[in-house]
């Protein structure tokens, strides 16, 4: 608890102090991934759902948001609403495949629903301008996300962060997440204890989907381009699990120290090994898949595990 | 063995890279590659599941789940890093050598590898259903721990069954290498339906996923020919999750076997 | 209310079957307000199914199930235990990533939505089954015996009216059998009704008031326990493994 207060506060009061833009600009991206890892965790975590269709719902959010600022002129803040709406729905569906398939062949499945969407939105010139993707309009404002302030980007960002966070305390003290730990653990002993485990996953999964919408709406107007083979691609569903695994699986704050992790050592990267030759960049992914193997074996408990024991 | 491995197209994509390096730097036919690489492979194959898989063999889903995507993740990369993101091609003499089989005109190279991996499914087919081994393979797979008590050595039948896995999914990199682009993320081209056709035609059952694989392909060439090429995935892709919804087990699955895990 | 003509639990001509196999064969019997029914049989008779039945995660073929009156055939198994059916599983499943008490808790959280009370509520529980000192620890560092009394807690925190014990002393020690089965009587003393599966035969003779037995998904004989025990089908069942007591 005293971790997640310390972290909060360095994020919102580092816009007051640093005023470099490159580190502002890390400093947003990684709450937005921050963010759409704990929107994660919450269903993989909390619910035990492990799901790499997640950029499914990132995607619908950040559709809608770009679709409403550039095909009908209105307010991405309704993108963000519409999205999450529509991610509900689909995490819905997803909810009710949780229930019928387990383990591996439920991540299959949900793979299969996001590259539905992936290719009816890279293919559907009509509506979503197809695989060119769709540029993000600036309207300078508030009211449009046209925010070209990095500070207060990163505000609105540590509210949504807030939020995930706090939903996963919850998950953790609350009668529904006590619920939801059982179902996890083993969900036949729990409906013998007369848990609505297959309500419960439903509900946490269309939950997860939508904050990982509001995610994509937000990160869509950040950085100003929807490119579909990238919003709904498998790569990005797998990044958001692996910020949460490298953080701590089913911790609060594990998602946002992972995310911090996966976007330090990306840009740092990029930096040091960008004019050799962009493909050395894949030396990165090759720690992260390593580290992936072992954290998720040997120490599930992630960052937050070994921080708390240091 | 009731894993599933995420990391199956990754070494699709290295069997791709080692007919394209053969073929590069010592002039060998992807044929010829086919015979040395198959047993390469399969030496892979046993390899990474000592290293890798055999810590895991016995744990959670998750845990085997986020494994095999790292691995995923590992040789994808590794293939970036080392080869570039470049797309890769072996042009053999044959590349655009067509043959008319009746009145269809049908890609040399695709055809014979439509062949190979024929014979080699009835082989395995032929080895799971008749030959002892196979019958302890299927034994493990139904029922790990009766398995052990009968005497196998379940962890070399895993070593096995992996390795085998490897070595069919390396080699048919390799015959693939003449027909398709060779990349880093080439396997994911061909990965998805793979999983879909296993799933769909109900796990364990390899004539349930050969069947699977031939419907989905069915579906797909149809797909093209009704909503056009741009939408031939989705069709067979949304005809999966509603099978599923309708048969979790797949198809031709038992009943509940989606749901057991070891 | 319970009209004091019908039976609290009604089960009738439960069958159910698997592919070639008929696991529950017709089986009918009631069980009254505050009884403790044995069920014993040899292995494969038949008995945990039937408890799969009752407790809603398989529905059987045919046949019915009451709880005062009310069908619960159809019930999902969580609806099943909130009308007040509750079950320990013959192979125990603690949640081991929670502690002893928290394990309680999630079948006291069916009862009470405050999370303050359902701790209270699992303390209370696990001092009654006497594991209140290890109301702290990790589920999984618990043997056999402790767990058996775990699962014991948890279900009876869902404060049911009808519990189903499956093999409540399978592989448990000699000398932890006898505080278990004085908790089991304990129970009943306090108007709990019981169905209880069991192998062992000293421990069914010894609280139950009533035995039912099955073989092969029927049953041959429902009474007395000695009377039972002597029936001669029951002991060709067994083969000599019946302890006449």
């Amino acid at each position: 608890m005293r971790g997640a207060l310390l972290f909060f506060a360095a994020a919102g009061l580092a816009p007051l102090v640093v005023s470099d833009a490159f580190l502002l600009d890390s400093l947003v991206l990684m709450l937005v991934w921050g963010c759409a890892a704990g929107a994660w965790n919450i269903a993989g975590g909390y619910a035990g759902q492990i799901s790499l269709g997640h950029s499914a719902f990132f995607g619908l959010g950040a559709y809608a948001a770009a679709l409403c600022g550039v095909r009908w002129n209105i307010s991405p803040w309704y993108g963000v609403a519409i999205g999450a709406v529509l991610a509900t729905g689909a995490g819905a569906v997803i909810g009710f495949l949780s229930n019928r398939l387990r383990g591996p062949y439920f991540v299959i499945a949900t793979i299969a629903v996001s590259q539905v969407l992936l290719i009816g939105a890279s293919r559907w010139r009509g509506f979503t301008a197809g695989s060119e993707g769709i540029p993000v309009p600036f309207r300078p404002g508030f009211w449009t996300l046209g925010i070209a302030d990095k500070r207060l980007w990163i505000w609105i960002v540590l509210a949504l962060a807030l939020m995930v966070y706090l939903v996963q305390v919850y998950l953790e003290r609350s009668r529904r997440g006590f619920q939801l730990a059982a179902v996890r653990e083993d969900e036949d002993a729990a409906l013998s204890l007369g848990v609505a485990a297959r309500r419960l996953k439903v509900v946490a999964i269309a939950v997860s989907a939508a904050f990982t919408a509001v995610c994509g709406a937000l990160w869509a107007q950040y950085v100003g381009f929807v490119d579909p083979l990238y919003v709904f691609s498998v790569d990005l569903s797998i990044r958001f699990a692996l910020a949460a695994i490298l953080g701590g699986l089913g911790s609060a704050l594990g998602p946002f120290l992972g995310a911090v992790l996966v976007t330090t050592l990306e840009t740092w990267l990029r930096a040091e090994f960008g004019g050799l030759g962009s493909h050395l960049v894949g030396l990165y992914l090759i720690l992260y898949g390593i580290a992936l193997i072992v954290i998720v074996r040997y120490a599930p408990q992630g960052l937050v595990g070994w921080l708390r024991r240091t | 063995m009731r894993v599933v491995n995420f990391a199956h197209g990754e070494f699709l994509m290295l069997g791709m890279y080692a007919a394209f390096w053969a073929f590069t730097l010592l002039h060998a036919d992807p044929y010829v590659t086919l015979v040395v690489a198959a047993p390469l492979f399969f030496l892979v194959g046993w390899g990474s599941y000592a290293l890798i898989m055999r810590p895991i063999v016995h744990t959670s889903h998750n845990v085997q789940v986020f494994t095999t995507v790292g691995l995923s993740i590992v040789l994808q990369n590794l293939a970036l890093v080392l080869w570039t993101g470049d797309a890769r091609f072996v042009r053999t003499s044959y590349y655009t050598s067509v043959i008319s089989v009746g009145g269809a005109v049908l890609n040399f190279a695709q055809a014979v590898a439509f062949l190979l991996a024929v014979a080699a499914t009835a082989a395995l087919f032929a080895f799971m259903r008749w030959s002892y081994t196979g019958k302890l393979m299927r034994a493990t797979a139904q029922d790990r721990a009766a398995a052990a008590l009968m005497g196998i050595n379940t962890d070399r039948i895993f070593a096995l069954t992996w390795a085998v896995g490897i070595t069919l999914v390396g080699a048919a990199g390799v015959l693939l290498a003449p027909v398709y682009a060779v990349y880093p993320t080439a396997g994911l081209q061909f990965v998805l339906i793979a999983y879909i056709a296993v799933v769909l035609g109900g796990l364990g059952d390899m004539v349930g996923a050969l069947i699977a694989a031939l419907i989905v392909a069915a579906v797909e060439v149809i797909g093209s020919y009704t909503i056009g090429t741009a939408w031939k995935e989705v069709l067979y892709l949304v005809l999966f999750i509603a099978i599923l919804v309708v048969r979790p087990a797949g198809l031709f699955g038992q009943r509940g076997s989606e749901a057991i895990g070891a | 209310m319970a009209a004091p003509d019908v039976s609290l639990l009604r089960i009738r001509g439960v069958t159910k079957r698997f592919g070639g196999i008929t696991a529950n064969r017709g089986i009918t019997f009631d069980v009254e307000a505050g009884e403790l029914v044995g069920i014993i049989g040899p292995n494969g008779a038949g008995k945990s199914t039937l408890f799969e039945c009752i407790s809603g995660f398989y529905a059987p073929d045919e046949g019915e199930v009451e709880l005062d009156g009310a069908r619960l055939i159809g019930l999902s198994p969580d609806r099943v235990c909130r009308r007040g059916i509750a079950r320990t599983f013959q192979k125990l499943r603690p949640f081991q990533g929670m502690t002893v008490a928290e394990n309680v808790m999630v079948g006291a959280l069916t009862r009470t939505r405050v999370v303050k009370q359902a701790r209270e509520q699992a303390h209370e529980w696990l001092r009654r089954v006497g594991l209140a000192e290890k109301a702290h620890a990790h589920a999984r560092t618990l043997s056999t015996g402790q767990r058996k009394r775990l699962e014991l807690a948890r279900a009876l925190a869902t404060a049911p009216r009808v519990l189903l014990l499956d093999e409540v002393t399978g592989g448990v020690d000699q000398r932890s059998i006898p505080g278990l089965v004085e908790l089991v009587r304990e129970l009943h003393r306090g108007g709990l009704t019981l169905l209880v599966i069991e192998h062992n035969m000293r421990v069914v003779t010894a609280v139950a008031q009533r035995i039912i037995a099955l073989h092969m998904g029927e049953v041959i004989a429902d009474g007395a326990p000695d009377v039972v025990a002597r029936d001669r089908k029951v002991v060709e069942a067994y083969l000599g493994q019946a302890y006449v007591g």
